[in-house]
Order: C-alpha cells, then sequence, then structure tokens
C-alpha cells in the first residue's frame, strides 16, 4: 500500500500538536507495512524520518534519505504557523468577509454534491481550483500559501506512486482534493481540528468553506475523537458510516517536575492554560473560581494563554472581586510551562468543544489531575478525570474544591491515568488507519 | 446423598444523592428517594415478584424437595416496606411454606465487621430482630456482607450463636481442596459453607453471554455437570444475587424457564436433593478444618476487599465514616444515628472503585454515578454537611 501523505509540519519544527501526531502515525503505518511519501511546505533539513519518504513541496529540491521507505520533499512556501492565536487574529483581521460570502454563494458550496463539485472541479485551471476552494485567496496570505502548496504538490504528484492520498487539517485539503481527483485514487481526510472548534460562533466562513470540501469530497475521514466525528457530522451534513473515530496515539514523555516554591505560591494552584477564546470556557472558569475562592481563599487561580476575550476576562475577574487570586501571565511556553504544569494542583478545561484536548494528557504526564468538560475528545481515553458540561459553574467548583480538599483522589486519578495513557498507542492508531485504507480501495475498486 | 444448596441474597442500598459541596441540609436529606424508590419498584415488578412466585410454585410442586435460602437486608426491607409493600407479603408466604430459610448479616449491608467489631455486633443484632419479629425465624447460618470472611471474623459470628458462615471457595485458600464440603472454621464450633463460584456464576454471569463455549445453558445440562459428582460430594452450593433472575439476566434470556426446570431434571436423579444450609449443615459432618488468614469476599477477579478498599479514596471515605462514630452517638439523635448507619452501607464504597477494566463494568453497572472520583465526591459532601449537624446537635 502506497501513500501520499499531506502534512502541514513535522517535527522538530512545529507550531502545534499536528507534527507530533503525523510523526507517531507514520511510524506506526510504516511497521505495518505502508510505504508513505510524505509532502511537508518546508523542510529545515535537520528532521528525522527514516521511516518513509518525507519530503517538501519543492519538486526538484527533494532529498532522498537513506532508507527504504523514506522520501523528503520541500515546498518552498513560507509557511504561515498553524493557527496559534496571534496568527488567527491577523487572518480574521485580512478577511474579506462580504465578498468570500458572495463568491462562496455564487458558487456551489450551499447546495454542494460530490457530482456538482467535480463538474464544477473539472472545468476549471488548476490555480482557479485551489482559489475557489480556498473560497477566493483575496488578500489572506495564509490561503495564497494554501493555494501554492496545493499546485506544488499537484506537482509532485506526478512523480510519485499512490494507491491513497491522505491529508492532515485544512491547510492540505486542497492539495489532496486535487490530487486524489487528479490521480483517481481515494481522499482520506484526517481532521485534528475543526474551524467550529476553533472558533464557535466566530467562525472563519472560508476555512469553514474548505473543510466542508475537504470532508464532503473525501472518500474517508478520520476524527481524532467520537466528539469531532459528531461535530463533522453536524457541521457538515456527512453520514456518520464515512466518519471513523481515530484517536490519536500517547504523547507522554519523561518530564522533570519543579517544586511549589512556597514564597512564591502561598496556596494551592488552579490551572487554565490555552488559548483564551470563547469556545476555551474561560468564563466558566472565573464563575468556577469566585464560588471556591469563598470556601478556600487561599487559592490561586492562574489563566495562562492570549486570545480575543483576555481583556474581558481581566474586566471580569474585577467584577467578581476575586482579581487578588487571580494571576495572567499571558502565553507560556517551554520551562516556564512545565512549571506551572508542575505546580499546578489542578488542571481545568472547561471548553465547549475540543477536538481532543491533548493538554489533558500532559498535564497527567506532570502528575496534575485534569477537570475536563464533557464536550472534549480527550474524555474519550481519560476515565480518570473529573468530566463535567461546560455549563455546569457549581459542579466544577465542587470539583476543584474537592479536589484540593483530597489529595488522596488526585493520587488515585494520576496513577490511573498514567496507566491509561500506556494503552493509548500509536500502533493501534496505525491499526485503525490501515482497515480505513483498505475499505476506501476496497469501495474504490468495487 | 449429595445435595444443592441455594441461597440467594436481597439486597437494595439507599444510594445519595449527587449532593453538592454548596448544599446545607438540616434535614439530613441525603438520599435519592426518586431513585430508590424507582428502582425499588423496577426490580420488583421485573425480579422479586415474578421470582418469589416462581418459588413459591415450585416449593408447592415439589412438596417440600425444593428449598431455597435468602438473606435480605434490613436497608433493603425498609425500602420494600415503603415503596413495594407486596414484596414483603410475598416473601412472607414463602416463609409459611417451611421449605424457606432467612440469614443473618449486618441490618445495613456495611462493612462495619472490618472497622468497629461493637457496630458490627449491634447491626447483626438488629437484622435478627428483623427476621424475626417479620418471618417468625431465628436465623442460624450467618452470611456477611459480600460474603466478606475470615477466621477473626468466623469467631466473631461463634460468639453471636450461629451454627454456620457463608464464605466464597476461594482455590488460594482452599488449596486444592474441594468447596462442595463442609468444613469446620478453627479455634470455634461454626460450619463453613462455600461457594462454589463456577456453577454460581454460570448462572448469575454468563448465562446469556453468547461467546460463553456452554452457550445456551439448558437445565438438562447444567443438573447433568452436577450428577457427575454424585459420589464425590456432599453439597454443591450455588449463592447468587437474587436479581439474576429477572433483572441481571432478562426475562427475555429464558433464565425464568431455566429455575423453574431444574429442579425437575436435578430431582430426576434419586440421589439429589435441595436442601437449605441449615440442613446441609445438620445433615453433613465437616470433613476437615480450614483456615481464612486472609480476608476474602465475592467481589471482582480479586475475591478479597479491594472492591471497597482498593483505593485511597475508598479508604479515606471508609475512615472518615467510621471515624465519627462517638460524636454520633452522643447526639442521641434517633435520625442522626440511623443516618449515619444508612452511610456505612457497602455499596457507598464499591461505587468508588476505579477498576476501570473487566470488574469496572460491574463496578459501573451498579453505581448511580457516572464516575467513581463523582461516587466519592458526593460522598464526601455529604459527610461534610453530615458532620456539621452531628456537631450543631452536640453544641
Amino acid at each position: 500500500m502506497k501513500v501520499l501523505m499531506l502534512g502541514w509540519e513535522y517535527p522538530p519544527h512545529i507550531a502545534g500538536g499536528l507534527g507530533v501526531a503525523c510523526e507517531g502515525l507514520t511510524k506506526a503505518l510504516a511497521q505495518l507495512g505502508v510505504e508513505i511519501t510524505f509532502v511537508v511546505p518546508k523542510l529545515m533539513g535537520d528532521e528525522n524520518a527514516p521511516h518513509m519518504n518525507l519530503r517538501d513541496a519543492c519538486g526538484k529540491k527533494y532529498k532522498r534519505r537513506r532508507q527504504k521507505r523514506i522520501k523528503t520533499f520541500e515546498i518552498p512556501v513560507a509557511l504561515a504557523p498553524y493557527l496559534t492565536e496571534e496568527s488567527f487574529d491577523d487572518l480574521v483581521g485580512e478577511l474579506d468577509l462580504p465578498e468570500t460570502r458572495r463568491l462562496l454563494n455564487k458558487n456551489f458550496f450551499p447546495k454542494f454534491t460530490r457530482s456538482e463539485l467535480d463538474k464544477f472541479l473539472a472545468s476549471l485551471t488548476l490555480a482557479k481550483r485551489a482559489q475557489i476552494l480556498l473560497g477566493a485567496g483575496y488578500n489572506a496570505q495564509v490561503y495564497e500559501q494554501v493555494a501554492l502548496f496545493a499546485d506544488l504538490v499537484f506537482e509532485i504528484a506526478k512523480e510519485e506512486e499512490f494507491d491513497i492520498v491522505h491529508a492532515h487539517d485544512w491547510m492540505t485539503f486542497p492539495a489532496g482534493i486535487a490530487v486524489a481527483q487528479a490521480a483517481g485514487v481515494p481522499l482520506i481526510t484526517h481532521v485534528h481540528s475543526l474551524e467550529y472548534d476553533r472558533s464557535g460562533p466566530g467562525i472563519n466562513p472560508r476555512i469553514d468553506a474548505i473543510e466542508k470540501a475537504g470532508t464532503g469530497f473525501a472518500t474517508a475521514i478520520c476524527a481524532v475523537s467520537e466528539h469531532t466525528r459528531q461535530v463533522v457530522q453536524k457541521q457538515h451534513c456527512l453520514p456518520l458510516s464515512k466518519i471513523f473515530t481515530v484517536h490519536n496515539g500517547n504523547l507522554s514523555k519523561k518530564v522533570t517536575k519543579f517544586h511549589k516554591d512556597k514564597a512564591k505560591w502561598t496556596g494551592p494552584v488552579v490551572l487554565f492554560l490555552g488559548r483564551v477564546t470563547l469556545q476555551k470556557g474561560p468564563a466558566t472558569f472565573l464563575y468556577a473560581a469566585q464560588k471556591v475562592i469563598a470556601y478556600l481563599p487561599d487559592t490561586i487561580f492562574v489563566m495562562a494563554g492570549t486570545g480575543d476575550l483576555l481583556p474581558s476576562m481581566k474586566q471580569l475577574a474585577k467584577d467578581l472581586g476575586i482579581s487578588s487570586n487571580l494571576i495572567f501571565p499571558g502565553f507560556v511556553k517551554g520551562r516556564a510551562l512545565e512549571e506551572i504544569l508542575s505546580i499546578a494542583n489542578l488542571y481545568v478545561m472547561p471548553s465547549i468543544s475540543e477536538p481532543f484536548g491533548l493538554s489533558a494528557l500532559e498535564a497527567v504526564d506532570f502528575e496534575t489531575p485534569a477537570l475536563i468538560s464533557k464536550q472534549s475528545g480527550v474524555g474519550e481515553v481519560l476515565n480518570h478525570a473529573l468530566k463535567f458540561d461546560y455549563w455546569k459553574i457549581q459542579t466544577l467548583a465542587d470539583y476543584i474544591i474537592n479536589g484540593l480538599l483530597h489529595p488522596e483522589m488526585c493520587q488515585d486519578m494520576i496513577d490511573g491515568a498514567k496507566l491509561e495513557l500506556k494503552k493509548l498507542t500509536w500502533q493501534a492508531a496505525a491499526k485503525k488507519v490501515l482497515k480505513i485504507y483498505q475499505h476506501v480501495c476496497g469501495v474504490q475498486h468495487a | 446423598m449429595p445435595s444443592i444448596c441455594f441461597y440467594f441474597q436481597v439486597h437494595q442500598p439507599y444510594r445519595i444523592k449527587k449532593f453538592s459541596f454548596f448544599e446545607i441540609s438540616p434535614d439530613l436529606y441525603y438520599f435519592d428517594g426518586y431513585k430508590n424508590s424507582s428502582i425499588i419498584k423496577k426490580v420488583a415488578e421485573k425480579c422479586y415478584l415474578p421470582t418469589n412466585n416462581l418459588i413459591l410454585n415450585l416449593i408447592d410442586k415439589y412438596q417440600g424437595k425444593f428449598k431455597v435460602a435468602y438473606s435480605i437486608t434490613g436497608v433493603a426491607f425498609e425500602q420494600f416496606a415503603q415503596f413495594a409493600p407486596e414484596v414483603i407479603e410475598s416473601f412472607k408466604a414463602l416463609a409459611q411454606t417451611g421449605c424457606v430459610e432467612f440469614l443473618g448479616e449486618t441490618y445495613y449491608h456495611s462493612l462495619a465487621v472490618l472497622y468497629d467489631e461493637e457496630e458490627f455486633i449491634n447491626q447483626v443484632l438488629r437484622h435478627r430482630l428483623l427476621i424475626q419479629s417479620e418471618f417468625n425465624q431465628t436465623p442460624q447460618v450467618f452470611r456477611n456482607t459480600e460474603l466478606i470472611y475470615d477466621d477473626r471474623i468466623g469467631y466473631l459470628i461463634a460468639g453471636l450463636g450461629y451454627t454456620a458462615i457463608l464464605a466464597e471457595g476461594v482455590e488460594q485458600v482452599l488449596g486444592g481442596a474441594s468447596p462442595n464440603y463442609i468444613y469446620q472454621a478453627p479455634a470455634s464450633c461454626v460450619k463453613l459453607l462455600l461457594k462454589n463460584y463456577g456453577y454460581s456464576d454460570d448462572i448469575a454471569f454468563r448465562f446469556s453471554n453468547h461467546k460463553w463455549k456452554d452457550f445456551p445453558l439448558t437445565p438438562e445440562k447444567f443438573a447433568s455437570w452436577l450428577q457427575r459428582y454424585t459420589n464425590e460430594v456432599q453439597t454443591i452450593n450455588l449463592f447468587m444475587d437474587y436479581e439474576t433472575f429477572g433483572e441481571h439476566q432478562w426475562a427475555e434470556t429464558g433464565i425464568f424457564n431455566f429455575l423453574r426446570e431444574l429442579p425437575e431434571k436435578v430431582l430426576s436423579h434419586p440421589a439429589w436433593q435441595f436442601k437449605t444450609p441449615s440442613e446441609t449443615i445438620r445433615d453433613y459432618n465437616a470433613v476437615a478444618e480450614i483456615s481464612f488468614k486472609h480476608t476474602t469476599s465475592w467481589a471482582d477477579a480479586e475475591r478479597d476487599l479491594s472492591a471497597w478498599q482498593g483505593n485511597r479514596m475508598q479508604k479515606k471515605a471508609l475512615k472518615a465514616i467510621y471515624s465519627l462514630k462517638n460524636q454520633v452517638y452522643a447526639t442521641q439523635n434517633h435520625w442522626i444515628i440511623e443516618t449515619y448507619k444508612k452511610l456505612q452501607t457497602s455499596d457507598h464504597f464499591y461505587y468508588m472503585s476505579n477498576k476501570f477494566k473487566a470488574d469496572g463494568d460491574v463496578h459501573a453497572y451498579f453505581s448511580p454515578f457516572d464516575s467513581p472520583f463523582d461516587a466519592f465526591i458526593y460522598y464526601m459532601n455529604v459527610l461534610k454537611d453530615f458532620k456539621t449537624q452531628v456537631i450543631r446537635e452536640n453544641y
């Protein structure tokens, strides 16, 4: 089985969790005998992927790495990073919303069907095709790059032999669609997160449209959780029968645990970590904090991260009269991140919709038990967590108080969670993906 | 002349509600009345009433040759009286046949024997009074909560005047000996009746399992298995939850037909009989003395105490409730003392088990909570409030 896999990044040069996931998945797939050509926009030269053919999107510059199943391809696309909060804000600023809507309405998206899409795409040039799929990538640089990536991958694909195209997340969907259609092979799109999860009501219609096309055109879709599977189905009106849940493998690593500096941290610490946007539920965190502080006034609540709601959250903390218990350190990474994760007594993830929520597993590595919303995919693989509906502030406060009062429970959660993480392997994920490959090839040939 | 000894456990706990940390309840309203009443009514309809009726018919049909034993907890009895009094009537009808024995246990289905012997004895005597007044029998044979047993418990029970006690036939303890004989507990006159868990679980757990190699289990098949031992055994002890009939195994699985036809198949062999636990120990001599140095039970694969005190949460909760004793009794408030005892029911701690593997499914099946952590948190919230009320009463 030969697979052309399209990704946006590869370790060690990563902006999000996508690159790590791609590494884990491809390694395990290679063990199962799948030959992979993996294309990313840009290689830095120090990537280590002997298990497959890794290349960036610049066809002429590809280097063949020593080893059987690996080629490296570089596409010289100056990549906009994987939607970090900063780049996301930039993107929103650049959007020409009315124009996009006009185009979308005029074109096929609202009444999208497979045959219509095929017909429509066939009538266009490659560049135009990419543009349309991108919702006409006017001024936004990231869309141009996505389109350029699609063009370059299309060229590379001519030199490659493959049975399946496997595209990770929306940036590679246009490339995936173009290549799969031209080569007449099945397309698998892998949804690590959806625009709906990232932005909620402030959804970016262009990205949403790309996701709609990518998932609609795909023969099969991999979703990183059952939760995401349901969201894909609901958002894009697709049959559940073609969406498959493939939980990510365990990414846990050995960590150094920092000890609580008594001078600096005078009380127990409860941590919120992530973009301060509506979908992450920061307000829930603050309202629950207010209830907890009434009983445990020493508790320190840390809201780490930035985002559009940060100023209003700071204001809310003032309004609730809990400012003195709150710390807003901004975006933390590296050593500071490790420190805060190890010092925290509890990790809270009150997301309204979370495709997976890897950070809850990372918190477990730091022996910090997780309190997660039931609307988070990670809950499907983590039994040893406290789970609440994201709107139930009192339940969350109850959990926080009990978590702080009963370290015995936290220790039981950590011990159990660690055992659960051991069972969460990339081998298991790869086996599922291979089954899907076999399934779609069967479908295609039938 | 080998025999079969059936004993059925009848128990329903007072499940606690999702009691918030922020809630204050001066009237000690900690139990989920709606859930408890609806479960009692449902199980009465699916299991207790039809099965009692069936057993009564069988006793009638075989004219004294079919016999069974029950152990009904006090907390289950109270809830029947409140939500399904017809269940009590049907048990009374069974008691009058003379073919049904009622065993002794703790009124509150508690783990008191592990934490507080005085409290344990108190609860056992209370249960004895209940059985005497309601069924006109004095229990002779004892069944501790979830078949929890060790030598010390045997000794305690002997002191309370019981002649025998039920225990799990744990292989590690038996060391190759068969559970199908009567044994003697060391240093006391109490005899042991050991559960044959293979055959018991064939009915209680595997009966409707389509993946089981012996599925479907017919009365003929089951009787023929037992009859292979005709010349080798004294008694085959089939101990199980009564809810096996109609609740754990739904009527659709054919469990009632199985029970209806089993006596005929067993009695078709002239050597075989049904005996109650008291008759069993009266009619057979103990073949050997056997010592249970470690505490055993019938729960989970481990068959030890890990189902109730396997993790830190369970240990903390148990320690917390049993440490309240002196304060609680000092109030001399009947309602507070009653609540204290209802909070000792073993089920509360069983729900806190975080064995998420094979046995975890069994824990989750019974639990009214979404997770063991919820079970712990709501229990501790209740204890927090309860403690406040106790202190207030003593003030």
